[in-house]
């Protein structure tokens, strides 16, 4: 029954090099699409959270807990803090791609501090705002949706810390800006996260 | 060869409909909507087995006509891929099946759900770790009871809460089952046609004791019912005033 | 030793766990003090954490994450392929990045897990096998069919398709490895983690998770502790499926041989790439759903709490979301099985192969609109539960017409009734009654007398009992010989397929009478009037448990000493039987050239893939049947 020609030498002979160079079946490159689809899960993710807000905000019509009401002008603000670190976050991908060390580290720099300066206001928002997840399950929305995001700029934060290490260590340039093209993607999902989680709890 | 095929099938199926619609599957019908459920349940049946028969006859054919006999073990079968037409009929048909079905089971949920007439006797049914209450409003006064009475041919509407997890009401009898659901009402109306006494069950996982929280509805004739009421009422206000 | 702890490996992954225990009391306390809250120590905070953060020391003391740090701070990685391949049976214990030992280490594990969920199910039954208490008090019996149902879908049916997927998906479409091989060894070890989590429960006061693997809100919120395992142990499991689905997805896109157009692709492929598909999109909502009961349960959200505002409907609805199109993530990779087995042991093409991938896409569509089909009785108005009834009557359609599609591909073959073929075979006559009891569930007056009733727990049965298992059985025999390099014993599969047949109907057929009768499901006890039929069921399980060691006996002897398989034993076209058995550990010297479709069976001189060097060898690999026989 032994119907194929084998490639005999095949089985034995494979310790001394490595595997065949994968075939490139697709335009797009896989780590790129590996985040792409990463970042579908993530969505989805929010969209779990979302259906809670559905449910709640709008199907029973809960409404925010009584009180001063949201602070939308800080939140506001904390939105702007994060768009512009997505333009210095592009910046330093661009940066990478023309080869520009000064720019690479100062941009990444500046993202990550403009990352945790946006941590630190929500954080600071959450302490003033005169409720917690046990008021009431608006507040627990309130609290899932904010926090899940807040989650996802620590994980951010975690990325760009580490594509900041291997940019002052020199690992990255215009062949090799993989491991900062990937967490940048990642960063700019974070931040257009953050404009539809802006807009459903404060703005709606 | 076909008209064996198809002999096989009609008559297969024919033995597979029969034995099926003898299986005494439900309990007492015990409601107006049991009869509904069962007939419907008749049809599905009718329309189940002769697509189960021809899958598995035209399978056990092709195994039987086609396989591998000594001799054989070099050959391939003629490379056939597909058939438009065959492929189309298969998609059609079982649309046709699937819209009719559907059509008819919308039809009769519209007709076993439609909403009950004004005045109809409410029982307030709440479920509990791992028991079931029910309250009634009687001319005697209202009626709380774990045992569930009902007047046989009157309407009655149940209105079902929870007040710790999800529990499911269900009268296999009546062919009725809805979800007692902590924070919302949840109703369903239906006219015990059968006297005597029936189970209640749990349907929904609620904890510890989900095996055991049944009960019983035992269905009067109204002049009985009354009389039962009323001895309860008097015991319910009983109850009420101790405490 | 010391220089062992700091080696990858399972001194390391001990004393990482230890550090993590640590870390968690450390951290749950410093916690407690910062918020002033009394006692600072308490053992259900240190526990929850524990469970989220011990297994992410493990996974680093195991040494998942030691090539990703090394890069993330910038120090030089070698890529020498020192963790790729296995040469003893240790290698299997440690964290591999080759797909076939992962494929393996997925597939042992999750049959590991499938043999304590089935022992599960006998303890189940035993207590069952008549009415009032045999064996086990009520809070044990609902941890046992708990425990059952989510080591068998989690641990089982999910992960031994991905470990099967792992094993040959790479080998036929033509790619060396997996896109991401770390990533997918990641994945693979979260799963024991996840499994050993949920086993462990047992030993947590008030007993193992209870709550059904529904895991329904509010029971599941006010469930002792045991629960919290289920709830975090998914989020293990879930991370492993997303993660490998993505692998999947980036390996299927970017990685196929030359020549192999998405419609060369072997039906396993299309089947890996919708589930796939499903995975990565519905996953997160379980996850979700966890994590709000976990909230809820830890820090005293409202999410199903009704008294402070809280919906209980929206867990379920949160939950079906990712649950029912879960059931497809257990039987779309099983469909893919099923078409190669019938193609290869009919000697015929697949039959419609085109409406065979695009059936499998709509089933990935329709999965998504279907989810409230499990709330019929839950309260919710007519307008939502009609539209919801269409559309899963609906999905009967693209699934018949997969069931058609493989009579027809039978139909004037020659057929080889082996094993394998024995398994497909019965799988489509189970999967047809499965997919029958399913439309009757679907239609919602119906639905109403029957929902959570044993007519339910025998649907779901003849769906994932014999339509997953039984084509995880025939995949598992048909690759046998490719992944080991040896033959299974025939004679035994056989006894084993008809013994699990026969026992297998006569455990659930039943079910369907007694769940139309009146018996609820997840009940430990029962009333009188369903004894004979319970007793009748119990032994029959007993029966069709014992086969499973049948199973079991004939894949350890024959792995360690069945007759040497050939490299194409089946005589099969598609790649990974073009290689030697078991395959070269890159897989290929040099990547196939993919020049025709994957079942050209009949068709003379036919041609899937030229595998080997070309330049030094030009006879086309799996050249067409005539010339194959021996």
């Amino acid at each position: 029954m032994e119907a194929a020609a084998i490639p005999a030498p095949a089985a034995q002979d494979d310790h001394h090099h490595g595997p065949p160079v994968a075939n490139q079946s697709s335009r797009v490159n896989s780590e790129v699409l590996g985040i792409l689809l990463f970042i579908i899960s993530e969505i989805m993710l929010f969209g779990a959270f979302f259906a809670a807000y559905f449910f709640i905000r709008v199907v029973n019509a809960d409404g925010w807990p009584p009180g001063a009401g949201l602070p939308v002008a800080v939140a506001a603000t904390n939105a702007a803090i994060l768009l512009s670190s997505s333009v210095t976050m592009h910046w330093t991908d661009v940066s990478a791609k023309r080869g520009n060390q000064a720019g690479m580290r100062i941009g990444i720099v500046t993202t990550f501090l403009l990352g945790c300066t946006f941590l630190f206001i929500q954080i600071n928002e959450y302490l003033h705002l005169g409720f917690t997840p046990k008021t009431s399950a608006s507040a627990s929305v309130f609290f899932g949706l904010t926090g899940l995001h807040g989650a996802h700029v620590i994980i951010g934060l975690l990325l760009l810390w580490m594509s900041a290490v291997r940019i002052f260590k020199g690992k990255v340039g215009p062949a090799n800006y993989k491991g900062l093209e990937v967490p940048g993607i990642y960063w700019h999902f974070v931040d257009a996260m953050w404009i539809v989680v802006f807009t459903t709890i404060y703005v709606l | 060869m076909w008209v064996s095929l198809a002999a096989i099938i009609v008559v297969a199926s024919a033995i597979g409909i029969g034995i099926m619609l003898a299986i005494s599957w439900f309990p007492a019908q015990g409601s107006n909507v049991a009869p509904k459920i069962d007939t419907f349940w008749n049809v599905l049946i009718v329309v189940s087995v002769p697509i189960f028969v021809s899958v598995v006859t035209m399978m056990l054919f092709s195994i039987w006509r086609w396989r591998q006999r000594p001799g054989e073990e070099g050959l391939d079968g003629p490379p056939i891929h597909g058939s438009t037409k065959l492929e189309v009929i298969w998609t059609i048909i079982p649309t046709i099946i699937i819209a009719a079905l559907s059509t008819y089971a919308a039809i009769l949920l519209l007709d076993i759900q439609a909403a009950p007439a004004k005045g109809t006797r409410v029982v307030n049914v709440n479920g509990i770790q791992f028991a079931w209450n029910f309250e009634t409003k009687t001319d005697a006064g209202p009626v709380k009871s774990n045992l569930l009475y009902l007047p046989v041919n009157e309407p009655v509407t149940f209105d079902i809460r929870s007040k710790d997890v999800i529990h499911a009401f269900w009268v296999p009898a009546f062919r009725m089952q809805v979800d007692a659901v902590p924070g919302i009402t949840t109703s369903y109306s239906l006219t015990p046609t059968k006297v005597g006494s029936f189970d209640i069950v749990c349907a929904e996982l609620c904890g510890l004791g989900h095996a055991y929280m049944r009960s019983t509805v035992t269905v009067l004739p109204p002049a009985r019912y009354k009389a039962v009421m009323a001895g309860l009422a008097h015991a319910s206000a009983a109850v009420g005033g101790s405490k | 030793m010391a220089s062992k702890i700091r080696q990858a490996g399972w001194y390391r992954a001990l004393a990482f766990t230890i550090l993590g225990i640590a870390v968690c009391i450390g951290l749950s306390t410093g916690l407690r003090a910062a918020f002033g809250l009394n006692p600072v120590y308490d053992g259900t905070a240190v526990l929850q954490i524990s469970l989220l953060m011990v297994p992410i020391f493990f996974l680093g003391g195991i040494g998942c994450f030691d090539y990703w740090l090394r890069w993330a701070s910038g120090r030089k990685v070698v890529d020498d392929h020192a963790d790729h391949g296995a040469k003893s049976w240790k290698d299997y214990f440690k964290v591999n990045t080759d797909h076939k030992v992962i494929g393996i280490q997925y597939i042992c594990v999750s049959f590991f897990f499938m043999f304590v969920g089935g022992l599960m199910a006998m303890l189940v039954r035993a207590e069952l096998a008549a009415p009032g208490r045999q064996f086990v008090d009520p809070n044990t019996y609902n941890g046992l069919f708990s425990v059952h149902a989510t080591l068998l879908i989690f641990l089982f049916v999910i992960p031994v398709f991905a470990g099967i997927a792992n094993y040959v998906l790479p080998l036929m479409i033509g790619a060396p490895d997996m896109a991401f091989p770390r990533l997918n060894a990641l994945s693979f070890w979260m799963l024991p983690l996840a499994g050993v989590m949920m086993l462990l429960s047992f030993l947590a006061p008030g007993g193992s998770f209870a709550a059904g693997w529904t895991a329904y809100a509010p029971l599941s919120v006010d469930a002792p502790i045991g629960q919290a395992f289920f709830t975090i142990a998914v989020q293990f499991a879930g991370a492993s499926s997303i993660a490998t689905a993505l692998n999947f997805l980036v390996t299927i896109i970017t990685m196929r041989a030359p020549g192999m157009t998405f419609f060369r692709m072997p039906l396993l492929v299309w089947a890996n790439f919708s589930t796939s598909l499903l995975v990565v999109i519905a996953t997160p909502f379980i996850a979700a759903s966890q994590f709000m009961v976990l909230l809820d349960r830890a820090l005293g959200f409202n999410f199903f709490n009704p008294a402070g505002g809280g919906d209980v409907l929206m867990y379920q609805h949160v939950f079906w979301f990712y649950s029912h199109p879960a059931v497809y993530i257990m039987m779309l990779p099983g469909f893919g099985i099923i078409s190669e087995v019938l193609a290869t042991r009919a000697r015929k093409p697949v039959f419609g192969y085109r409406m065979m991938a695009f059936s499998l896409l709509a089933i990935v569509l329709l999965g998504f609109t279907v989810w409230a089909h499990h709330m019929f009785v839950s309260g919710m108005p007519n307008w939502v539960r009609i539209p919801m009834m269409a559309t899963t009557a609906i999905i009967a359609i693209p699934t018949g017409i997969k069931i058609f599609s493989w009579v027809a591909t039978l139909w004037r073959g020659v057929l080889k009734m082996d094993t394998p073929m024995l398994w497909a075979t019965g799988f489509i006559a189970m999967f047809t009654l499965g997919g029958i009891s399913g439309v009757m569930l679907a239609m919602v007056p119906l639905d109403i007398h029957v929902s959570d009733t044993y007519f339910i727990v025998a649907h779901i049965h003849y769906v994932l009992f014999g339509g997953s298992l039984f084509t995880i059985f025939a995949g598992i025999y048909f690759w046998f010989p490719k992944m080991t390099g040896r033959m299974f014993n025939e004679k035994l599969g056989k006894i084993h397929f008809w013994l699990t047949f026969v026992f297998f109907n006569l455990t659930f057929a039943p079910m369907h009478l007694i769940g139309v009768q009146g018996m609820p499901r997840r009940v430990s006890d029962y009333a009188e009037q369903f004894a004979t039929w319970n007793m009748i069921i119990s032994i029959s399980s007993f029966i069709l448990g014992l086969s499973s060691l049948l199973f079991l006996y004939n894949m350890v002897a024959s792995w360690r000493s069945g007759p040497k398989a050939s490299s194409n034993p089946w005589n099969s076209l598609t790649i990974e039987w073009q290689v030697s058995s078991p395959p070269p550990i890159f897989n290929f010297d040099t990547i196939p050239s993919v020049v025709g479709g994957p079942y050209e069976y009949g068709v003379p001189g036919a041609v899937h893939a030229i595998v080997g060097d070309p330049a030094k060898d030009l006879v086309p690999a799996g050249a067409g049947a005539t010339e194959g026989h021996s």
